[in-house]
């Protein structure tokens, strides 16, 4: 990479962009650490090799003409459309906006509403944590903010649709989610994550969520990223006094994927839930770390991940429960599963549990292995053949997960997903 | 009629442990039809559950020789979903618990597999007769959306294998010990639903300890089985007999060289 090269286009492109000099500056010296620092490092899942950035990285921003095939909207939806870097439908009723929840382009946000955005942006996860998360906010080139005033209960989900523009190649998807509830409210979160075209890209996608003082936050995300794109995902909240998250994450893309999903107990009383089910197919190769990190007292966090494994695919689990020194009554339970779909693929249920006090309550589970032979006889014994009983205990399995996303639509597309994929997968 | 039949059937288990071979069915002859019930009794470890087992095409028991033929053919080398699609039921003494599949879903793929593709039973149609079999057995409407024996009780499990009796309707049911382990009330719902379904294209052969059950049930033949085979056939009132004069008196009757479990060494 030539480095002053690469610095002197971001900061063309991000001066071009009309950014205010704050947030120039915080992508220089993200660029800075980005070119400076190795690459993260993931137990028991090396990806070292992974091409997550060009050779020599470009900020790009393009108008996407491609459209998706979108759902019709009903009168009181919420609903954001991006596809690439170009916002193509906001549907935010009068009554929503008129509480003063906020939902739109992150651009837009930092322009409009510089206060709420612009020191919270990537103040959760730090650019400077690794090169990846540098990376991502040197070269963001699309977001989405959505903002719960106090005390203000959406009642209707908030559906994010990010379309990745896979048409041409070369165009890099680097995008941004940012949620800040303030004390007292809720919302639940639908997003989904597709690609549009064929062509060979890479993602960068983040979620930082604020969810602060007794707030609740459902978030689900639908990934179904297609098989060319080579995707690094960080989902991170940070969970305030008795605030609550809970995420739901069915991750159905297609391509290589590694990603770290974390919830960081920071008040006291919080808790978070990360679910997260994963199908994986062909010579797939997919990472996941799921961390909850407990600073807090009285702090309640459970992992639950589960995987199915097809053809030669390649699966890692990590499961972190943290708890910090002085976290006292954290209760941390995890559980890891993979059911192994074939004799080729490789799949990995890691707990891990760092534990720095003494009363607290940990536990964990973890399996790896084939569907369990005698819910096979069982089906089968009552005359449902091979194939059908293993998508039946298949989901069965995954079930759990799938139950906690709150969308009836969202349910069914995901069941409709593995579906197909335990079909192709020739189960 | 359908006939199912057994014909000097001899099954071995191999012993996980030592992988020695062990015979336990010793030349097994049966026959029924549809329209019949058969009632089995016999000592403990005569080889009573590796008969259901091998009709239904479980795992692990090798047939040595011998044949089973339902309808004149034979049904050794189909797996246990074939012969289950071609009318034949076990009801298990351990039914499995499958998680995140609910009854109701299981039912339907049930009664769905015995189906053409282009011939799926209507929502209408199964909620209807589900409706109409859990009056019968008394259970309520929540068991069927709860998982798939998931935490149901001894008792409950076995209602929900006669609840899927009844779903799937047959043509030969296998019931090994359906009455182990039910309280009295359950026992009569159980009867209840067996005899339901009693009729000409129905035919169940019953495994039990107790005669009680076949108060309920009243067979048309009763077999006794010792030492692997099946060693004598009658009406219902053998059964009645046996409960007086047990099994060591049948057995020095017929004269055989058999070890019953609890004969003193
Ligand atoms: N898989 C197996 N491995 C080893 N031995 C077996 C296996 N299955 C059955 N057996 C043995 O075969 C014999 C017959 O068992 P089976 O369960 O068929 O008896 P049963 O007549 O049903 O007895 P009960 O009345 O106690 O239910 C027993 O000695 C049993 O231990
Ligand atoms: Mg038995």
């Amino acid at each position: 990479m030539d480095k002053t090269a690469a610095k002197e286009q971001l900061t063309a492109a991000a001066t071009a962009h009309g950014e205010p000099a704050a947030l120039v500056a915080r992508r220089q010296a993200a660029f800075d650490h980005f070119a400076a620092s190795r690459m993260p490092k993931m137990a028991r899942f090396n990806f070292s090799d992974w091409d997550l950035f060009a050779k020599q990285p470009a900020l790009t921003f393009t108008e996407s003409t491609a459209t998706p095939d979108l759902p019709e909207i009903k009168e009181e939806a919420i609903r954001l459309v991006q596809v690439g870097q170009t916002t193509v439908d906001v549907h935010l009723p009068k009554t929503w906006a008129d509480q003063g929840v906020k939902l739109m382009d992150l651009f837009a946000a930092l322009d409009q509403f510089p206060d709420l955005v612009a020191d919270q942006l990537m103040a959760i996860v730090k650019p400077d944590e690794n090169k990846l998360t540098a990376y991502h906010l040197a070269y963001l080139n699309s977001g989405v903010f959505l903002y719960v005033p106090k005390g203000v209960q959406v009642d209707q989900p908030v559906e994010v649709d990010l379309v990745q523009d896979s048409t041409v190649a070369d165009r890099e998807f680097n995008a941004h989610l940012l949620i800040v509830t303030e004390p007292g409210s809720s919302v639940s979160v639908l997003q989904h994550t597709t690609t549009l075209g064929t062509a060979a890209n890479r993602a960068s996608l983040m979620v930082e969520i604020d969810a602060r003082r007794g707030s609740h936050v459902n978030f689900s995300s639908l990934d179904e990223l297609g098989d060319q794109t080579l995707t690094y995902f960080k989902r991170r909240a940070n969970i305030g006094r008795d605030a609550k998250v809970e995420w739901a994450v069915g991750l159905m893309n297609g391509g290589d994927t590694v990603g770290d999903m974390d919830s960081e107990l920071t008040g006291e009383g919080g808790e978070g839930d990360s679910k997260l089910i994963a199908v994986t197919t062909g010579d797939q190769h997919v990472g996941i770390n799921n961390r909850v990190t407990h600073h807090g007292q009285h702090t309640t966090g459970n992992i639950n991940q589960r995987g199915v494994l097809l053809g030669k695919s390649h699966l890692v689990f990590n499961g972190i429960g943290e708890i910090i020194h002085g976290a006292h009554d954290a209760n941390a339970e995890q559980q890891n599963r993979v059911l192994m779909m074939s004799p080729d693929c490789r799949g990995d249920a890691n707990p891990i549990l760092l534990i720095d006090e003494n009363d607290v309550i940990a536990g964990h589970a973890a399996s790896v292995g084939p569907v369990n032979p005698v819910q096979m006889n069982y089906l089968m014994s009552r005359g449902i053949p091979r194939p059908v009983a293993e998508h039946m205990v298949i989901r069965g399995f995954l079930s759990s997960v799938i139950a906690a996303i709150p969308a009836k639509r969202v349910r069914e597309e995901l069941i409709a997903i593995l579906e197909r994929k335990l079909t192709d997968g020739n189960l | 009629m359908a006939t199912l039949e057994v014909k000097d059937l001899h099954v071995a288990v191999t012993d996980d442990e030592t992988k020695k071979q062990k015979e336990i069915l010793t030349g097994v002859n049966l026959e029924m039809h549809s329209g019949e019930i058969h009632a089995i009794m016999g000592p403990n470890g005569t080889g009573k559950s590796t008969l259901s087992q091998t009709i239904m095409g479980q795992p692990g028991y090798e047939v040595t020789q011998g044949d089973i033929l339902l309808d004149g053919t034979s049904i050794l080398d189909m797996p246990v979903d074939e012969r289950a699609r071609r009318g034949l039921f076990l009801a298990m003494q351990y039914p499995a618990e499958i998680q995140g599949v609910t009854n109701a879903e299981f039912l339907r793929a049930a009664i769905n597999a015995r189906r053409a593709k282009d011939d799926q039973i209507s929502v209408m149609d199964f909620i209807k007769k589900l409706d109409k079999n859990l009056k019968l057995l008394d259970m309520s409407e929540s068991m069927t959306e709860r998982y798939l024996n998931e935490g149901f009780s001894g008792g409950e499990k076995k209602r929900n294998e006669i609840l899927q009796l009844l779903m799937i309707e047959p043509t030969f049911a296998i019931l090994d010990e359906i009455d182990s382990g039910l309280d009295i009330d359950a026992l009569k719902v159980v009867a209840k639903g067996v005899n339901s379904m009693r009729g000409d294209n129905f035919g169940s052969l019953i495994i039990t300890h107790y005669q009680r059950l076949l108060n309920y049930i009243v067979p048309d033949t009763v077999h006794v089985m010792m030492g692997g085979r099946i060693v004598k056939t009658g009406g219902p009132d053998l059964a009645k007999q046996l409960e007086k004069e047990g099994y060591a008196g049948l057995r020095d009757e017929l004269g055989l060289d058999i070890k019953l479990v609890d004969d003193e060494n």
